[in-house]
């Protein structure tokens, strides 16, 4: 190694160190304090029990008579969202790929949802939400789609599906925009020469232009798989995981666990189950993307 | 062309009553806030509401601004969004450069599966040690816990947007500017952040943005009015007067404000970010 290669390795040493003490002081040390809180008794409100505590956190977690719900729930708030945003994205990014006047501007106000905090946007709905002066209810009603105003929000089997309904609007403009770039990379030659073979709209959509979004798809779908599982914000501002927990997710039983029964074995227990379903996870996207790239 | 005429006028039509469709489906929501913020109650609560406002009235600012901490969280949220931006750029602009020259080397390498990582680590699995440490530190309640914990997770992504676009200047540039005697730090404040000014617009923007819309670490490490920022702030009020839709309303048309200002002058910079952190991952 020259004298010049040695110097520019201790820059580059020193460049990084700034961010990898970050890394290191709050994201690594902090995991791996999850990973070993998990198996050991940590409860602020009972000192008394401590040391290796063994799965016995994890078993305590399991039978919690509403893990299984907050799982399922978990299950169906990120299938819903992400699905819902993905086909909300995939419209409006076709739309805005056309040749039309006010482009720009349309563009601009798809992503103002996107750009506002969590908390306002779920407040605002809420109040549009409301059963008694609410405005959704009152066009509802007026529409003759349902009888008397909807407690949407503070009903079983309608809170979480309200909440989904909120973060679909909340979050599609990312979608919109990523694909959208990748639309407009899509080659109009190809089109053209396709359309001159005799292949309608659809057929060129479904066999030109989708394979060709197939790469950011997965991409932006995977992100937020991730991004909405850990979500806390959007069901906490709407219902804090209520009524009855019927719209209880994980993150929001990890807050309860750490700051309401202060029991941060537990909640390390279920954090880390979490962690366990994300690499999963990142495991399927990776040998799935893999496949891809090879066919 | 690639299609006839009248289907072509139809497909424009269709085009058209989607983009105005999306378009009134993102704006009511925050044209419903702003029209809520200014009516007197008794037009709030009626079952007939409109647009249209008889009484406008400005009662509701009034009370958010003179009647509540608001201000106070206002001016948190402020300084901790830009401490913030300051120190993620000021990281990332090292890290990212680091990562896109000198990626040969092998800690550099570590780094950046580290950083890759770590944008994958959720905050809230994190959320126990980290308010741990916190305490620890003595740092609950303070403005330092959110702006460390923010900085922690806007790093990452601030330091991929640099690096790809560090990855776009040729590395020419700098081989003459160190030829005539200027240090690495010289060349990246003199060579390489004047033609990347655009891109340090778009990476500090999502700092900014992502400190302001934070709302769980807010929650659970400030406990006193004083400290408090803006989101936890808002929803708190939903609390305090369980039914005064137009307060909350005042107080969240105030809290987007700022937001839609930026976004308005750099909407182009912004979209230009959402893609570089879309392909990146």
């Amino acid at each position: 190694m020259t004298l010049r290669e040695r110097r520019l390795r201790t820059a580059a040493y020193w460049f990084v160190l700034p961010a990898a003490l970050f890394f290191i002081l709050l994201n690594a040390y902090p995991l791996i304090t999850v990973l070993w809180d998990s198996i050991h008794f940590k409860n602020l409100l009972n000192k008394s029990l401590s040391g290796f505590s063994g799965l016995s956190n994890f078993k305590e977690v399991i039978h919690n008579e509403y893990f299984a719900k907050a799982l399922w729930n978990t299950v169906v708030w990120t299938v819903l969202s992400v699905a819902g945003e993905y086909a909300m994205g995939l419209v409006s990014a076709v739309a805005l790929n056309q040749q039309v006047r006010g482009r720009s501007l349309f563009r601009a106000i798809i992503i103002i949802p996107w750009v506002v905090p969590i908390v306002i946007a779920g407040m605002t709905w809420t109040w549009m939400l409301t059963p008694d002066y609410g405005i959704i209810n009152l066009w509802l009603t007026k529409l003759g789609i349902i009888d008397k105003p909807y407690y949407w929000l503070g009903e079983l089997d309608t809170a979480l599906l309200t909440v989904v309904f909120v973060n679909i609007w909340r979050s599609f403009p990312f979608y919109t925009i990523s694909l959208l770039a990748s639309l407009q990379s899509v080659s109009r030659d190809m089109l053209e020469a396709a359309a001159i073979d005799g292949a309608g709209v659809r057929t060129r959509f479904f066999r030109i232009v989708m394979p060709q979004l197939k790469i950011v798809s997965l991409t932006v779908i995977f992100i937020h798989v991730i991004w909405t599982a850990i979500n806390f914000d959007f069901i906490w501002v709407m219902t804090e995981g209520g009524p009855l927990y019927a719209s209880e997710t994980l993150p929001i039983m990890i807050y309860r666990y750490a700051m309401e029964s202060y029991n941060f074995g537990n909640a390390s227990a279920l954090a880390s189950m979490m962690l366990g379903f994300m690499i999963c996870g990142f495991i399927l996207y990776y040998l799935f993307s893999q496949r891809k790239s090879r066919t | 062309m690639l299609i006839s005429r009248r289907k072509q006028r139809l497909l424009t039509f269709i085009t058209y009553a989607v983009l105005v469709g999306f378009a009134f489906y993102c704006l009511f929501p925050f044209l419903w806030m702003f029209a809520t913020s200014l009516k007197p109650d008794t037009e709030i609560r009626t079952l007939n509401p409109s647009f249209f406002i008889s009484k406008p009235t400005l009662k509701h600012f009034d009370n958010v601004l003179n009647g509540s901490a608001f201000i106070t969280f206002f001016k948190n949220s402020v300084f901790i969004a830009a401490v913030t931006t300051a120190a993620s750029l000021m990281i990332s602009i090292f890290a990212g450069y680091a990562l896109s020259r000198f990626i040969r080397f092998k800690g550099v390498k570590a780094f950046s599966v580290a950083m890759l990582l770590s944008q994958m680590i959720p905050g809230v699995l994190l959320l126990i040690p980290l308010y741990l440490v916190m305490k620890n530190m003595n740092l609950i309640n303070t403005y330092w816990s959110l702006i460390l914990a923010y900085t922690t997770f806007t790093v990452p992504l601030c330091t991929f947007m640099m690096k790809g676009f560090f990855d776009t200047i040729p590395y020419e540039m700098e081989e003459s500017a160190e030829i005539d005697g200027c240090s690495r730090v010289g060349i990246i404040f003199r060579i390489l952040l004047p033609v990347s000014l655009p891109s340090l617009v778009a990476t500090s923007l999502f700092a900014f943005l992502n400190a302001w819309n934070e709302f769980m670490f807010g929650f659970v490490f400030i406990n006193d009015e004083a400290h408090r920022t803006l989101t936890p702030g808002v929803s708190l009020f939903k609390g305090l007067y369980q039914t005064d839709w137009g307060s909350m309303m005042a107080a969240s048309v105030l809290s987007v404000l700022p937001i839609v200002i930026i976004f308005v002058f750099m909407q182009r910079f912004l979209i230009e970010g959402m893609t570089a952190g879309a392909v990146k991952g």
